[in-house]
């Protein structure tokens, strides 16, 4: 799962080990990115 | 457009027209007051206790000599006159 | 068999007009009315792909204001339900408006290129391709191609005598389009009998037109006005003979169908 530090702005892959704690900096907020997917949406 | 019978006899019919809202069968159905023989025009788009009948039903009385059929012909044939005077004078305007 | 039309242009413009019809019975004409609205189809955007969009705003939402983006459509070009791929590659700090839509038919392109779509900050982006379909304003409302479609009788003012000395001076409001009948009592010098005068060419008060007047207003039956505006997709003139179209097409396959 690949997320963002939201003290340090560095991408940060989490394993099952590690906890939810950025590996950089320790932080522990981390903020989960848009998917790179194109999306489709239908209009209504 | 299909068209479903529902009781014809020789100057009374009454027919559904599927498919049309308000917006074509008053144009119709004004048309075929105008037209000769024609002595009743209606139509319903949800008749009470209709058991969901949604779709428009037109019923057309006629004179005595006059099949309904035939007069439901001429009422759409009217319509058409009617479209193509308004586009002539439409376009001779603009 | 059946009357002729006459019609008389009060004012053209592109997108906007007025019109007398005459004589009209109010069934055809309500019937050209119905079919301005709902059964002429344009092209509006039905299906979006986002590849990027990093604005500030939801995906559904910004689909939403795409699909209100009127689409010029030429008539007799495309069938119902037919597709045209527009994209959209704005880049922030700007303004993405309709007109950076870039379509792959030029023939279906935004009518209007001043809409606002999203304002998008430093370091936002959108980016995305759209699907377009032809459908009709039944459908949905994105797909009306007449915007203000309306009709009202033809109206004349009738001089029934000198207005009293110590009536109340009140103005006397009327709006649409009258017939010129009482061109001497008119205050306007160039009056004609059989003039049509939009009612702000007086203000829309009577009493300036015809001053120290006592009056009566009569609708003349048959005769209708009609006001139409289109969203730009198409000008005034396509969108009448559309609507017309699809009522006689609508008579032709009736009469086919009941010589069967």
């Amino acid at each position: 799962m690949s997320y963002k530090c939201s003290r340090c702005k560095r991408d940060v892959t989490l394993d099952e080990y590690g906890g939810v704690r950025c590996p950089y900096c320790g932080h522990r907020v981390l903020l989960k990115e848009r998917s790179r997917d194109v999306k489709e949406v239908e209009v209504e | 457009m299909e068209l479903r019978v529902i009781e014809k006899a020789d100057t009374m019919l009454s027919i559904e027209v599927a498919g049309e809202d308000h917006t074509f069968m008053n144009v119709l159905k004004g048309a075929l007051l105008e037209t000769e023989g024609v002595t009743a025009a209606t139509y319903d788009v949800n008749p009470e206790q209709s058991g969901g009948q949604t779709e428009p039903i037109l019923t057309i009385k006629t004179e005595e000599n006059v099949d309904a059929l035939d007069a439901l012909e001429d009422g759409a044939e009217r319509v058409i006159a009617k479209s193509q005077n308004f586009r002539e004078a439409f376009e001779a305007a603009a | 068999m059946t009357e002729e039309y006459e019609v008389e242009f009060v004012d053209l413009g592109e997108r906007e007009a007025t019109f007398l019809v005459r004589p009209i019975t109010p069934a055809f004409a309500n019937g050209i009315r119905r079919a301005m609205i709902a059964d002429v189809p344009t092209f509006s955007i039905d299906t979006v792909r986002f590849i990027e969009n990093s604005s500030v705003m939801f995906d559904e939402q910004l689909g939403l204001r795409l699909g209100l983006v009127p689409l010029s459509t030429p008539p007799g070009e495309f069938e119902e339900g037919e597709e045209v791929t527009l994209s959209l590659d704005v880049e922030g700090p700007e303004t993405a408006y309709s007109g950076d839509l870039v379509a792959s038919d030029p023939m279906v392109e935004p009518a209007d290129d001043n809409i606002p779509i999203i304002d998008l900050k430093d370091g936002q982006r959108l980016e995305l391709e759209a699907d377009a379909v032809l459908d009709s304003g039944r459908e949905h409302a994105k797909h009306q191609g007449g915007v203000a479609v309306s009709y009202r009788h033809l109206q004349t003012v009738e001089v029934v005598g000198e207005r009293g000395e110590f009536a109340a001076d009140d103005p006397h409001v009327l709006r649409g389009v009258i017939e010129e009948q009482e061109a001497d009592a008119a205050a306007d010098a160039d009056a004609q009998n059989g003039d049509l005068v939009p009612t702000d060419a007086f203000d829309n008060d009577l009493t300036n037109r015809y001053p120290e007047k006592e009056l009566d207003v009569h609708d003349i039956e048959d005769a209708f006005v009609f006001n139409v505006e289109t969203d730009g997709s198409f000008d005034v003139e396509t969108l009448v003979l559309e609507a017309v179209g699809s009522l006689e097409t609508r008579a032709d396959e009736l009469k086919e169908a009941v010589q069967l």
